[in-house]
């Protein structure tokens, strides 16, 4: 999970890595999935966003698909 | 309140307030416990994914979103240095502790260095980008190479 200055900067960085290149997420849409995940997270009440939750969550900022679709994910 | 609960807020209290990792001495105190009731609680709040802990089992490695170890991503936020374990968590961090700060990162790619100003609303207009690798149902396959 790393900051890149461009797409093309990624794009490189990719095919360096022999990686393939995944969905974009700009600084907006970065910032409201860290305070949904860690705004509660130094209270007694914290706890980390479901399965469910969190594909609701992604889809709300426009994350679809299947590379932000954490169901299969067994815990939660 | 839990005790398992209680261990958690003083390992996540103890970063907020100092940017480092509790030592579990330091953490065994904050709780008023003996050091092998706080070592259960760990294995405890590692099963539920609070905690990630280093091969000796008792030392934290993350306690997302900061981390125990020096990274490329720094948050600076009231005089106080932190270590964020990934670029989402570098924006976790300044969300967690609900304080403008700067973070210090990286291009991955060229290098070139990121200093990106946060207040409360948010990050000021950027146009960088945050690019994850991992799909989202494989996150914790390997949560520090994810």
């Amino acid at each position: 999970m790393l900051f890149f200055r461009s797409e093309e900067q990624v794009r490189e960085w990719c095919t360096t890595h022999d990686s393939p290149m995944r969905p974009l997420v700009n600084m907006s849409q970065l910032w409201k999935l860290a305070t949904t995940w860690y705004s509660t997270r130094l209270l007694e009440n914290s706890r980390r966003p479901k399965p469910d939750e969190m594909k609701e969550i992604f889809a709300g900022l426009g994350l679809e698909g299947e590379f932000w679709d954490p169901t299969s994910d067994r815990f939660g | 309140m839990e005790f398992d609960v209680e261990v958690k807020l003083a390992v996540y209290r103890h970063f907020a307030e100092t940017g480092r990792r509790p030592s579990l001495m330091e953490t065994a105190e904050r709780v008023g416990s003996d050091v092998a009731n706080v070592l259960d609680a760990y294995q405890r709040l590692r099963a539920q994914r609070l905690l990630v802990l280093e091969a000796d089992g008792s030392s934290i490695r993350m306690a997302s979103p900061f981390s125990g170890i020096p990274t490329q991503h720094v948050v600076e936020a009231d005089g106080i240095q932190y270590f964020a374990n990934c670029a989402w968590d570098a924006l976790g961090v300044l969300a967690a502790l609900h304080k403008p700060g700067t973070i210090h990162s990286r291009c991955a790619q060229s290098g070139e260095p990121l200093h990106l100003q946060v207040d409360l609303q948010g990050p000021m207009p950027s146009d960088w980008l945050f690019h994850c690798l991992v799909p989202a149902a494989r996150w914790w396959d390997d949560i520090v190479f994810t």
